[in-house]
């Protein structure tokens, strides 16, 4: 029996989706899985072996362990500060690049420049500049007669530090994504408003905006969930201190896992901020759809 | 075309079997005695035929790379060095081979290290799991030109009414630091620290208060076991590691670690530091430092932080009999006095009074005497999260985030919940 053009057509579509899913369900739904399956047991590195079932203590232990609700806390600062603030800074330089007709390959080399860099060296970098008595930037400071500033050694300069170098890194991610819609947006509508006497303001809020909507969506979305799981920084550059005050949740599940032995903990962890990351993005999303 | 692919074949497994040699790997930290080990390796290779293979990480990668190795039934190791912070748990986990009967075999007298660090990164409860490579005991490194400086020497007496020299005592050394903080520049700021603290939390905050807590004469443990960190000894090293911090040391170094505070004094900032012995020679190289032969060594008053890095063969290990015979080797009187000769931290007593390293590297009788007078740290199977949870208290201490006390008992009650867990202290 021959099939119908459409049958054979879905039919390949399969065939070719298939070695994706398949890798995708190695790389992503077995970690998953797995670390769903271990946060039910006592499994920790001296005896990794799911051969004590423990039910929820691994979850109780979690929430009675101390600090853990000042690291939530601090994570949730320092999602909603980067995520805004990168979305600001991004949203103007993207809309004053979009303009821009000449040497636009120069800025681009150099807006993506913080991004092509590692963050491990991102972070030895910074701390070098930022060192109080050897860096760069406390130098600069006292040549303008200023006094020097504690950046990483201060409780509440530390966390602005982090979100600062995190900005730093980060806003070129955000600034080419939101470039690319832009530069993708119709001219006719703008073409239009101006005939009609609208200004540059006008325009932004009432065309750009609107439109801009799902990249927005996509762009806060993206760097919402990788900011969330900030690890490298703060390893290299504070070590979630000092005190607690850059202790950020996957450092601690890292700790959790790697001083304290115990994977069972850090997989009830892990699954935790999963399950945050998970509502967070669904939240987001509907919020978004429900927009347009 | 039959013909030459068998006359190929053969040719191929012929040269296969020639080039053939054994291989070992071995996991080891990126620090001066890896260097030196490494430039001693050809004589391994021409004496056994047996390949070196040394993978050199940074100490923060090491556990997390250890690890997974080690609970794999073979590794890709087969020989690997192992911190003193970890020997409770590699034991405890079974992952390391005992030695004993590679000991007894080939005659090896383990009576030859010294006994604190054979203690530390030797034998466990009385079975031997290592040997003892090199040590990091913790120790104080000043500025001898200006302890030696008339006119300095002069001024600290009529201050304080003491002799400058190298201190002994505890409250000795603090007027020394007091004197000694200053602002060269006139500008309100203080440019000159009378010494350097390393309190960024965990490891290096730890580390280094514990030499503080020996100053007063503290301990970790009560001798029936129970943690002495909220003791009246523990309580004042803090007051001090405080009053460092907020008047004789630079203002960031409660976020310091042991790399940031070396590079203070080796830029001429500050007067002393208390760190690992191996760091010393790195004051007398000219390209880390610009205070090149101006700086002393002598022992922590009260003691320092003991620290050592044993050999030890995995249970994974795919080839225990050469991995020994590198162990063996590397250990061997000859070549531990070599390793000491171009700067290695030894192990071996012998080699502290050996005429040919003393006429090389004279301080060397000064760090047997700093070993000697070394202090233990706790070593149970939950150290590595001890010194997380401990370190993060002492950090809060130390930068005044939480009320002195109530840090140190909150300390404490950390470091007895592990010992609990541990089995080592009843609930």
């Amino acid at each position: 029996m021959a099939l119908t053009i459409q049958k054979r057509d879905q039919l390949f579509g399969v065939f070719l989706t298939l070695p994706g899913l398949a890798t995708l369900l190695i790389i992503i739904l077995f970690p998953i899985i797995f670390t769903i399956i271990t946060s039910f047991y006592d499994y920790t590195l001296l005896n990794p072996h799911h051969d004590s079932f423990v039910g929820l203590d691994n979850y109780q232990e979690v929430i009675e362990e101390d600090y853990i609700g000042d690291s939530v806390l601090i994570t949730s600062q320092f999602v909603l500060s980067t995520v805004l603030i990168e979305f600001f800074i991004g949203f103007i330089i993207a809309l004053s690049l979009n303009k821009v007709k000449r040497f636009k390959t120069v800025y681009y080399v150099i807006l993506l420049a913080p991004l092509m860099i590692n963050p491990v060296v991102v972070g030895l970098i910074w701390r070098m500049i930022l060192h109080t008595e050897l860096g760069i930037f406390n130098y600069l400071l006292k040549l303008l007669n200023i006094n020097r500033v504690n950046w990483l050694g201060d409780n509440d300069t530390a966390f602005w530090t982090i979100v600062f170098v995190d900005i730093w890194h980060q806003v070129s991610f955000m600034t080419i994504l939101l470039l690319a819609g832009l530069s993708a947006l119709p001219r006719e509508p703008y073409e239009a408003a101006r005939m009609d006497g609208a200004s540059s303001l006008r325009c932004l809020i009432s065309i750009t905006l609107p439109l801009m909507r799902p990249v927005i969506t996509v762009a806060i979305l993206l760097r919402l969930i990788f900011s969330i799981k900030t690890f490298d920084i703060i390893y290299i550059m504070t070590k979630g201190g000092p005190g607690i005050s850059t202790d950020l949740v996957s450092y601690f599940i890292y700790r959790s896992a790697f001083f304290g032995l115990d994977i069972g903990r850090a997989s009830a962890l892990s699954v935790g901020l999963l399950i945050i990351v998970l509502f967070l993005t669904f939240f987001l999303y509907k919020y978004m759809r429900s927009l347009n | 075309m039959k013909k030459i692919f068998i006359l190929f074949s053969i040719i191929l497994f012929f040269a296969s079997s020639i080039t053939y040699a054994k291989t070992i790997r071995i996991l080891m930290e990126t620090v001066p005695d890896t260097v030196y080990l490494k430039e001693l390796l050809p004589e391994f290779e021409k004496q056994t035929g047996i390949k070196v293979e040394i993978e050199a990480i940074g100490y923060s990668d090491m556990h997390s790379k250890l690890v997974p190795q080690l609970l794999s039934s073979q590794g890709s190791y087969d020989l690997i060095v192992v911190d003193f912070y970890w020997v409770g748990e590699f034991t405890k986990a079974k992952w390391l081979m005992p030695l004993d009967d590679f000991v007894k075999r080939d005659n090896i007298d383990v009576n030859r290290y010294v006994p604190a660090l054979m203690n530390l990164v030797g034998q466990v409860d009385g079975t031997i799991y290592m040997l003892p490579f090199y040590n990091y005991s913790m120790a104080m490194v000043y500025r001898k030109d200006m302890i030696n400086d008339p006119k300095e020497q002069l001024a600290f007496k009529s201050e304080t009414g003491l002799d400058l020299k190298v201190p002994t005592s505890w409250p000795e050394y603090w007027k020394q630091v007091e004197f000694f903080t200053r602002d060269n520049d006139k500008d309100g700021q203080t440019d000159f620290f009378g010494t350097v603290i390393q309190g960024q939390r965990g490891d290096c905050v730890a580390m280094h208060w514990s030499n503080f807590l020996y100053g007063q004469g503290g301990k970790y443990n009560a001798s029936n076991g129970e943690p002495l960190l909220n003791s009246a000894a523990a309580i004042s090293a803090m007051a001090y590691y405080k009053e460092a911090i907020a008047k004789y040391s630079p203002e960031g170094s409660a976020a310091y670690c042991f790399d940031e505070a070396f590079n203070i004094v080796a830029q001429g900032n500050a007067y002393s530091l208390t760190t690992f012995n191996i760091m010393y020679a790195g004051f007398d190289d000219p390209k880390s430092s610009s205070v090149v032969g101006k700086i002393g060594i002598a022992p922590n008053p009260g003691g320092g932080l003991n620290g050592a890095w044993g050999w030890a063969i995995p249970n994974s290990s795919p080839q225990k009999e050469e991995a020994w015979k590198f162990m063996k080797w590397a250990e061997s009187f000859d070549i531990a006095k070599k390793r000491a000769l171009l700067g290695g931290a030894p192990t071996q007593s012998k080699i502290f009074k050996d005429a040919e390293v003393i006429k090389k590297r004279p301080y060397y009788p000064i760090l047997g005497e700093i070993l000697a007078g070394a202090q233990e740290f706790p070593v149970f199977t939950y150290t590595t999260e001890f010194v997380e949870k401990v370190g993060l208290e002492l950090n809060l201490a130390a930068t005044g985030e939480k009320e002195l006390e109530k840090a140190m008992n909150d300390a404490n009650k950390a470091y007895r919940k592990l010992l609990v867990k541990d089995g080592k202290l009843a609930n």
